[in-house]
């Protein structure tokens, strides 16, 4: 009998997850959470991202100063959803936003993190110092509204996802931002001429909505903070003072460190602040700002335009605009056909589907970006706001390339006998780790995990037979 | 990437206070008042804390007036081009400037609404407060907010009064008219009595699917709002809450506003009385005297005997 190597590989999947707050925090070492929640800011973007039953446990929690006994926590939830109150408890720990403390009498309690329960009540109640960009300032000459905002945001933003699909409608994007999204591995240098090509993270990266879009690009940016040495207490503290801001107002700059300003400008390149001249004193946060933390859970068509896909039964996709971006992105999974001044009209072949599908997006992507941008006439006929055939079928296309199921395992064959082979292939049965058989070749493959066992087990048979 | 949810849930809490000057409590130690208010301004706040997309809105009403005290109007909107106005509102703490300004403005309005001379008139007599007004107000803020969400935006809107004063039978028409208008419009409607257990709003409560609760004492007001009003009603069913009382199901007669078992029920109008009257007060309509069926009935049985 011989063994044969590894039968195949798992495939790497490689769609990429875009983090939540929850999953970025918990990579921080602690000291580094204390120092944040010394931010009234971060405790409310912090606290609004636990799940709901552990924002009720902070609520009852924040106005006790002693310990609260775990077994009058766990009474709080009705017993059939003990493992959500297992889950809050886990998610609660992690991010350091209670601690375990013993009461007087020996019961473990639970008692709020000092910093945190002090920063949360000044965020509600009041009190404490003001964030340096409240202080006072004069009123600005020529103050910004919010559309003007909307549309500088918008533009920048665009100009970042146009400089990735290749369409160099707009230059103006800085050698900082081409390194970052290098960093982030949504481009990568071509082999024969350097200049940064899209990868397929960067394909996915495009069918994301704005705030995710901005979420997952600030992220990588943190990540990069030490290269610009700047501080990364400073900046995600900054990032949040921003996203709890408020929209149309202008902010000082007045009492800002170096650094402060310098990563200040970066915001600004992308459109997440808006400043009239760099040395104004003052800026205003826009739309891509605020609730930057909350991503998956902000609202749609808030920052979008308004939707402008319409989808038909027959396959057919409109897209009501002139912005060639958006006509790109549509592109990347339909056939174009037309193109009018505000109008292009594509079609989804399983052609289209598939190169799409190649190139590393999928089917539920494609689902959700036509969501996202569905047409408010799709919109006020929903549900289902896409047509089911539609769907199903971007869903198919997607699993017919999916027919092979890998798994890693190790081949025996060339036994001796027939009956050899019965008592391996029932043994490895029996222990559950048998994938394939053939008992005319006298083949069979064996997990990996149950491969040991199985040779053991061979190796004593064998003795036992001699 | 994981499925994201279709609709946006936005949960609007409609506050009612009542703010009557003769509710016992004010009575006896005024300064209670300002309690009061700063507790429900956090729950406010509290709930806007929770979500983003949170909205809140607060009514405050007395004998003979009720008003809005807190609105989407009131939310913070800074007009270009009246520059001193944005200079106003700098943050000088801590706090949230949403929290800031919610807590600014209650506290204008209520001092506007207090010291407006019509509803002291009213003070004097002895007039209920006008509830049943302010809640109406609120199911139509709501309603209008329904209708201007945008499209694939999902609202879940609530109402929470808190009230220390007694009777409600005078309004009977109009709480059930506003109860049953909230059932239909799927909007919860949970009470916080000060002081009385309130038949009525009890029976309003137990319609709409809310919660009841007499507050055993003042002092810990703010822990009970948050422990018992603040979870919406998806999560009230997964934490453990009081349980709901038996509610009393009498209804209050139209003439006496007495309880009654058994009554008089007008045929066109449904109002309710304790005594036979011949005309309806409520409709006018004209009744014949119950007295006169009984004799003729006996009459036809005789004659069939015979």
């Amino acid at each position: 009998m011989a063994e044969a190597g590894k039968v195949a590989k798992q495939p790497q999947s490689r769609t990429f997850q875009c983090k939540n707050l929850h999953d970025y925090l918990k990579t921080l070492p602690g000291s580094t959470l204390d120092k944040l929640y010394n931010h009234p800011t971060t405790c409310l973007a912090v606290y609004r991202e636990l799940p709901e039953i552990g924002r009720h446990y902070v609520i009852r929690i924040l106005f006790v100063e002693q310990p609260v006994p775990q077994a009058v926590v766990a009474s709080w939830l009705a017993q059939e959803h003990s493992k959500e109150h297992t889950e809050v408890i886990k998610v609660l720990s992690e991010l350091r936003v209670w601690q375990e403390a013993a009461i007087p009498g020996g019961l473990p309690g639970w008692i709020l993190n000092p910093i945190f329960k002090k920063n949360c009540r000044m965020a509600l109640l009041g009190g404490g110092k003001a964030n340096c960009i409240h202080s006072q300032l004069d009123a600005d000459s020529k103050p910004r509204d919010i559309p003007f905002l909307d549309q500088y945001a918008t533009e920048r933003w665009e100009c970042v996802l146009h400089y990735m699909v290749g369409s160099q409608q707009q230059e103006g994007i800085s050698a900082d931002a081409v390194r970052l999204l290098l960093h982030a591995r949504l481009m990568k240098r071509d082999e024969d001429d350097g200049s940064p090509v899209i990868t397929r993270e960067g394909f996915q990266f495009l069918l994301m909505d704005t705030a995710q879009q901005v979420w997952h690009f600030i992220l990588q940016y943190l990540d990069t903070v030490h290269e610009h040495n700047l501080d990364l207490v400073e900046c995600l503290t900054f990032l949040f003072q921003l996203s709890f801001s408020t929209l149309g107002k202008d902010y000082t700059t007045q009492g800002m460190s170096e650094a402060m300003l310098k990563f200040l400008q970066h915001l600004r390149e992308f459109g997440l602040v808006y400043q009239r001249k760099r040395k104004g004193g003052r800026f205003y946060p826009t739309r891509l700002a605020l609730n930057i933390a909350a991503g998956r859970t902000s609202a749609p068509g808030d920052m979008e335009h308004l939707g402008y896909i319409v989808v038909e039964t027959n396959y057919r996709v409109y897209a009501y605009t002139d912005s060639n971006l958006q006509v790109a992105l549509v592109a990347l999974f339909c056939e174009m056909m037309y193109r009018f001044p505000n109008l292009s009209v594509g079609i989804l072949t399983r052609d289209s589907v598939r190169q799409a599908l190649r190139s590393g997006i999928t089917a539920e992507q494609m689902i959700n970006f036509l969501r996202l941008h569905a047409h408010p006439r799709m919109i006020a006929q929903a549900p289902p706001v896409l047509p089911p055939t539609v769907v199903d079928q971007i869903k198919l296309w997607e699993n017919e390339r999916d027919r092979f199921n890998f798994s890693e395992g190790v081949l025996y064959s060339q036994f001796l006998s027939q009956q050899d082979f019965q008592v391996l292939r029932d043994h490895a049965q029996e222990k559950g780790v048998l994938i394939w058989q053939n008992e005319r070749t006298r083949t069979m493959v064996v997990t990996k995990g149950g491969h040991d066992d199985v040779k053991r087990f061979w190796k004593r048979y064998n003795r036992g037979n001699d | 990437m994981a499925a994201m949810a279709d609709e946006v849930e936005t949960s609007l809490l409609v506050i009612v206070v009542d703010l009557h000057t003769r509710q016992r409590y004010l009575r006896d130690q005024p300064s209670l008042l300002m309690h009061v208010l700063d507790s429900v301004i956090t729950l406010a706040n509290m709930h806007l804390m929770l979500k983003t997309k949170n909205k809140v809105a607060i009514v405050g009403c007395n004998a003979s007036n009720s008003e809005f005290l807190f609105c989407d109007a009131d939310a913070i909107q800074p007009q270009p081009g009246q520059s001193g106005q944005s200079t106003a509102v700098r943050q000088s703490d801590g706090q949230y400037e949403i929290f800031a300004h919610l807590e600014t403005t209650v506290k204008q309005n209520i001092k506007d609404f207090m010291q407006d001379e019509q509803s002291t008139f009213f003070e004097d007599k002895d007039c209920e407060s006008l509830i049943a007004g302010a809640l109406t107000l609120a199911l139509c803020y709501i309603n209008r907010i329904n209708k201007e969400k945008s499209a694939g935006e999902n609202l879940n809107s609530r109402l929470l009064i808190l009230t220390g004063c007694a009777g409600g039978a005078s309004q009977h028409m109009a709480y059930m008219n506003v109860f049953f208008t909230a059932q239909k419009q799927n909007i919860v409607m949970d009470v916080c009595s000060l002081e009385y257990e309130l038949g009525l709003l009890q029976q309003g409560c137990d319609i709409t699917g809310g919660l009841f609760l007499k507050i055993p004492q003042l002092q810990g007001l703010l822990q009970y709002l948050l422990w018992v009003f603040l979870p919406e009603p998806p999560i009230r069913k997964k934490l453990v809450l009081p349980p709901p009382a038996r509610v009393d199901y009498r209804a209050a007669c139209f003439c006496h506003r007495t309880l009654i078992d058994i009554g008089f029920v007008c045929s066109i109008c449904l109002s309710i009385f304790c005594k036979f009257s011949p005309i309806c007060t409520t409709c006018n309509t004209v009744f014949k005297p119950p007295g006169s069926l009984l004799p003729k009935k006996k009459k036809k049985q005789i004659k069939n005997v015979c």
